[in-house]
């Protein structure tokens, strides 16, 4: 860079010095959406905008500071924390493939598998299709560079938990996106068709059954809407889980009282049947803390449970 | 917000203009939010309105486009004042920057404040990589040619910076 172009640089950061205070702008934007005949559809879809392109535009640049996490947390819970964000959804996947799982523990993933097939937790290896963010790129190194929609990708194939190799690509988009695919024919070749297809949707959100201390539950699973499970961890101690289904639980039941019902304590786990839905709790070993997190959770009155077993949504 | 807002300062040399360009733009941006927010990239998306809004801004509002001078600037966010020397060349060079036609200074401010490669400039300006290399030299050149440091306060003159 010789002398003019770096006098040229100066120049404009002292000139980006001067930007001035988004208060104005944002004010000015507030009125003219009042002025707006549909002021709740705009004003939504402008919070939306701006909070988007706050979050897109520190992650998808590396010019920028790196977003507080309060503001991944806000991109993650739209609608006033009533559900999740998935942010992405894959428009084509192989014939018969069927959701099996979401995953929302501060990254999302997705999961798809043949219809009547085992599904999570994926230690069968059998063939899946599975999506999700990352919060950082691997280590690509020795990956193929790839692109996925024009965009810089890498992609590897590689022995899994699958008799067939397992396939995997990694992109950035809005953020770090990566797809698995194991257990079918040509999986590497499977992976990019699933990769180009996906696309961003800020309209797409996931409800889980429950809350616990007002956090959503992070795991939801099943095989057809009215078999499903949902868990969590709580204090990375006690595991906790919603289903319409009894747990299978081995050993002698006794009597406890929980949630202000009839429940059972059975080894280290306690359980009760609450308003159609089973909930129990386990540890390790047996404490209070069991009891206590049965109590806490908040059961949600209609969770969404029509994805599971559902392939492509038109 | 601030992002935009300093890029859109940056690109137009005018807190004023960059404070109308992102409010018309982000107004834009809401009505198609479905289609925008679905794009891979929303926010560079939403740079390129504001680029193109600027772009445009100026053609529909040549006629009556007039003097940017450093006192509008510093009249929003007050420079630090230099205690070394009374005339600094960033001014200069600003001034001269300001100056370019519009095209010209958008590759300018992509190049060196965005650190664009020519690809991405190209794709920004909807141009070939031929035409932005041809633009920056252009820019580049007229850049050095004014070495004369000109007075703070003078401004764009109707009509320039419009080709």
């Amino acid at each position: 860079m010789n002398d003019t172009e770096q006098l040229v640089k100066d120049a404009l950061g002292k000139l980006a010095e001067r930007t001035p205070h988004p208060g104005p702008t944002l004010n000015a934007l507030r009125r003219k959406r009042k002025r707006h005949r549909n002021v709740f559809m705009i004003a939504a879809a402008g919070m939306a905008a701006v909070a988007v392109l706050i979050f897109a535009g520190v992650i998808a640049s590396d010019r920028y500071s790196p977003p507080s996490g309060n503001d991944a947390a806000a991109a993650l819970m739209p609608n006033n924390g009533q559900s999740i964000a998935l942010r992405y959804a894959p428009h084509w996947l192989p014939d018969g493939f069927v959701e099996n799982f979401r995953g929302t523990h501060e990254q999302v993933s997705r999961a798809w598998v043949p219809k009547g097939a085992k599904g999570y937790p994926f230690d069968d290896g059998g063939p899946a299709v599975i999506i999700g963010t990352s919060a950082e790129m691997p280590d690509t190194n020795g990956w193929d560079s790839v692109t996925v929609r024009g965009l810089k990708a890498w992609a590897r194939t590689g022995a899994g938990q699958s008799r067939d190799a397992t396939a995997h690509v990694v992109w950035k988009a809005q953020d770090i996106l990566n797809v698995e695919v194991r257990g079918v024919p040509d999986a590497r070749t499977v992976a990019l068709r699933v990769a180009e297809s996906v696309r961003a949707d800020p309209k797409l959100t996931h409800q889980p059954a429950f809350k616990l201390d007002g956090r959503f539950a992070d795991h939801m699973w099943g095989t057809k809407p009215g078999e499903w499970e949902s868990m969590t961890n709580w204090r990375n101690q006690v595991s906790v889980h919603v289903s319409p289904v009894a747990p299978a639980l081995a050993g002698e039941s006794y009597p406890i009282r929980v949630r202000g019902k009839d429940g059972f304590r059975t080894g280290n786990t306690v359980s009760v049947l609450d308003g159609g839905a089973w909930i129990w709790a386990s540890a390790e070993s047996y404490s209070d803390l069991v009891l206590e997190a049965v109590n806490k959770v908040e059961l949600v009155p209609s969770p969404d449970t029509s994805w599971i077993g559902s392939g492509l949504r038109s | 917000m601030t992002p935009l807002l300093r890029y859109a300062t940056v690109l137009t040399c005018d807190p004023h203009l960059a404070q109308d360009v992102v409010q018309e733009v982000l107004l834009r941006a809401q009505q198609k939010w479905d289609r925008i927010g679905s794009v891979d990239l929303p926010h560079a998306y939403v740079k390129r309105m504001v680029t193109n809004e600027y772009l445009s801004w100026r053609r529909r509002r040549a006629a009556k486009d007039v003097a940017l001078c450093m006192t509008t600037l510093e009249s929003v966010t007050p420079p630090v004042g230099d205690t070394t020397h009374h005339y600094d060349e960033r001014e200069a060079m600003l001034q001269r920057i300001a100056k370019l036609p519009r095209k010209q200074r958008a590759a300018i401010v992509l190049r060196y404040y965005e650190n664009y490669e020519d690809s991405e400039i190209a794709q920004m300006l909807g141009c070939a990589e031929g035409t932005v290399r041809s633009h920056i030299s252009r820019a580049l050149a007229t850049l050095r040619m004014d070495h004369t440091p000109e007075p703070a306060g003078v401004g764009l003159r109707l009509g320039e910076g419009l080709s």
